[in-house]
C-alpha cells in the first residue's frame, strides 16, 4: 500500500498492479509518509475486463478512467475534494506555490492560465516548490501547507528555456515532473504566505508587467479561485479578506517570454518584506 | 427602475479601503466595485433618490452635477443588469 501524508492527514492507496503503482508513485511519491491511522483509503488499479483504470472508495461510486492521464486527473480531483473535507478549517486555493527563505508566494489563475508553466520556470531560479495545484492556507497563521504532487505540464514550455526532464512521466494529459526533479528543491513544511500574484496572460503584450492591486480586487480574484469557500463563515468572504489583507497582492501580466516573467517577479518579490506583518 | 433604489438584502457585501466586494451566491458571482460604484451602492437604501445620491457625489468627490447624474444612471443600470437591486420595489 502507498501511504501518503499531506495537510496533517494520512492517505492509504492500495494499488492492484505495477503500472498503477508506478503512476501514483511518480505523481505522489514525494508525499510518502505517515505511520498513523489511515484517514482516507483508496483502492485503485487496472481492470483488464473493462480496459480501464478504476478508483474505489468504500461507500462511494466506482470511478473508471480509459487512460493514464484521465486516471491521474480523476484521482487528483477526488483526492483534493476529500482533503478539503478532512481539513475544512483550511482555506484551499487553486494555486501554484513556491517559497523563498521563510516565506511563500502564490500564483493564481484559472485552469490553463499558465501557473504550472510559470511555476516550473521559477523553480529554475532558486525557488523551492510547494505545489502547482493546491494551496491549503491556515487562516490563523497564514501558512500554506505543502502539496508536493508532481508538477504537471500540459505543454512544453515555449522557447525550450526550461526543458522537461527526460525522467518525467508522460501521460495522455501531459508531463508529470516528480517533485524530486524540480530544480529549485522542495519545501517540506507549512510556510508563511507573503505575496499573491494573480496571473493574466496577454500574448499581444510587448513585455510582462506587474501592478499592485487593491485589497477588494484581490479578494474577488482569490475568492473566484478558491475551492472550499462555503466551508467558512460568511460564505468564505471573511476568510478571503483575512488572506488578502495579510499579504501583498499583484496582477502579473505574462507573455511567452518566461525568463522575463521570472525576472520581473523576482524584482517584485525583492520589494516585499520577508514577513509581511502590516494589517494583522 | 424605482427612483429610490434598494440593494438586495441577501447579498453579502464588505467594504475594504473604500471599495466594495459584493458576493451574490444566487448568481454564483462576486463583484468588485470601484470607489464611485461603492459610494453609490452604499446609498441604495430604498430611501435616497437618484438625485440625492448624485448630490452627495458632487459634494464628496467635487465633480460637476452632470457628471454625477451620469455616473449614478450608468452605475444603477449596471447594478440592475447584474440583478443586485431589489426588484420588488419596481
Amino acid at each position: 500500500m502507498l501511504t501518503l501524508r499531506v495537510v496533517g492527514r494520512t492517505i492509504g492507496v492500495e494499488c492492484g498492479e505495477l503500472e498503477t503503482t508506478a503512476l501514483l508513485t511518480a505523481t505522489y511519491g514525494h508525499m510518502k509518509g505517515g505511520h498513523t491511522a489511515i484517514d482516507l483509503h483508496y483502492t485503485v488499479g487496472w481492470d483488464s475486463s473493462r480496459s480501464s483504470f478504476f478508483i474505489r472508495r468504500e461507500g462511494c461510486e466506482l470511478l473508471t478512467a480509459p487512460d493514464d492521464g484521465t486516471f491521474l486527473a480523476m484521482f487528483d480531483e477526488n483526492f483534493s475534494i476529500e482533503l478539503q473535507k478532512l481539513r475544512p478549517a483550511l482555506y484551499f486555493v487553486h494555486a501554484a506555490v513556491l517559497t523563498r527563505p521563510d516565506s511563500a508566494f502564490m500564483l493564481v489563475t484559472e485552469s490553463g492560465g499558465g501557473k504550472s508553466t510559470l511555476c516550473w520556470a521559477l523553480s529554475h531560479h532558486g525557488y523551492p516548490y510547494l505545489s502547482d495545484e493546491l494551496g491549503p492556507i491556515d487562516l490563523g497563521t497564514l501558512e500554506v501547507h505543502p502539496f508536493t504532487r508532481a508538477l504537471m505540464l500540459k505543454t512544453a514550455a515555449p522557447g525550450s528555456f526550461y526543458p522537461i526532464p527526460a525522467a518525467a512521466l508522460r501521460s495522455s494529459r501531459g508531463w508529470h515532473v516528480s517533485a524530486e526533479d524540480v530544480p529549485g528543491g522542495v519545501g517540506v513544511r507549512p510556510t508563511r504566505l507573503t505575496a499573491i500574484f494573480f496571473l493574466r496572460r496577454d500574448p499581444a503584450a510587448q513585455a510582462p508587467s506587474v501592478r499592485t492591486i487593491s485589497a477588494a480586487e484581490a479578494v474577488v480574484r482569490l475568492y473566484a479561485n478558491s475551492l472550499n469557500q462555503l466551508a467558512h463563515r460568511g460564505d468564505g468572504l471573511d476568510a478571503a479578506i483575512r488572506i488578502t489583507t495579510g499579504v501583498v497582492c499583484f496582477e502579473l501580466v505574462t507573455t511567452a517570454d518566461l525568463p522575463a516573467c521570472c525576472r520581473l517577479l523576482t524584482a517584485t518579490l525583492n520589494g516585499v518584506p520577508a514577513y509581511f506583518v502590516a494589517k494583522q | 427602475m424605482t427612483n429610490s433604489p434598494r440593494r438586495r438584502s441577501d447579498v453579502n457585501a464588505r467594504l475594504l479601503e473604500g471599495e466594495m466586494v459584493v458576493l451574490d451566491r444566487k448568481a454564483d458571482l462576486v463583484h468588485h466595485l470601484n470607489q464611485t460604484a461603492s459610494f453609490i451602492w452604499q446609498r441604495c437604501d430604498g430611501h435616497s433618490t437618484r438625485q440625492d445620491i448624485a448630490d452627495q457625489l458632487v459634494e464628496t468627490f467635487e465633480i460637476d452635477p452632470d457628471t454625477a447624474r451620469a455616473s449614478v444612471t450608468v452605475t444603477l443600470q449596471q447594478f440592475d443588469e447584474l440583478g443586485l437591486l431589489d426588484r420588488t420595489l419596481q
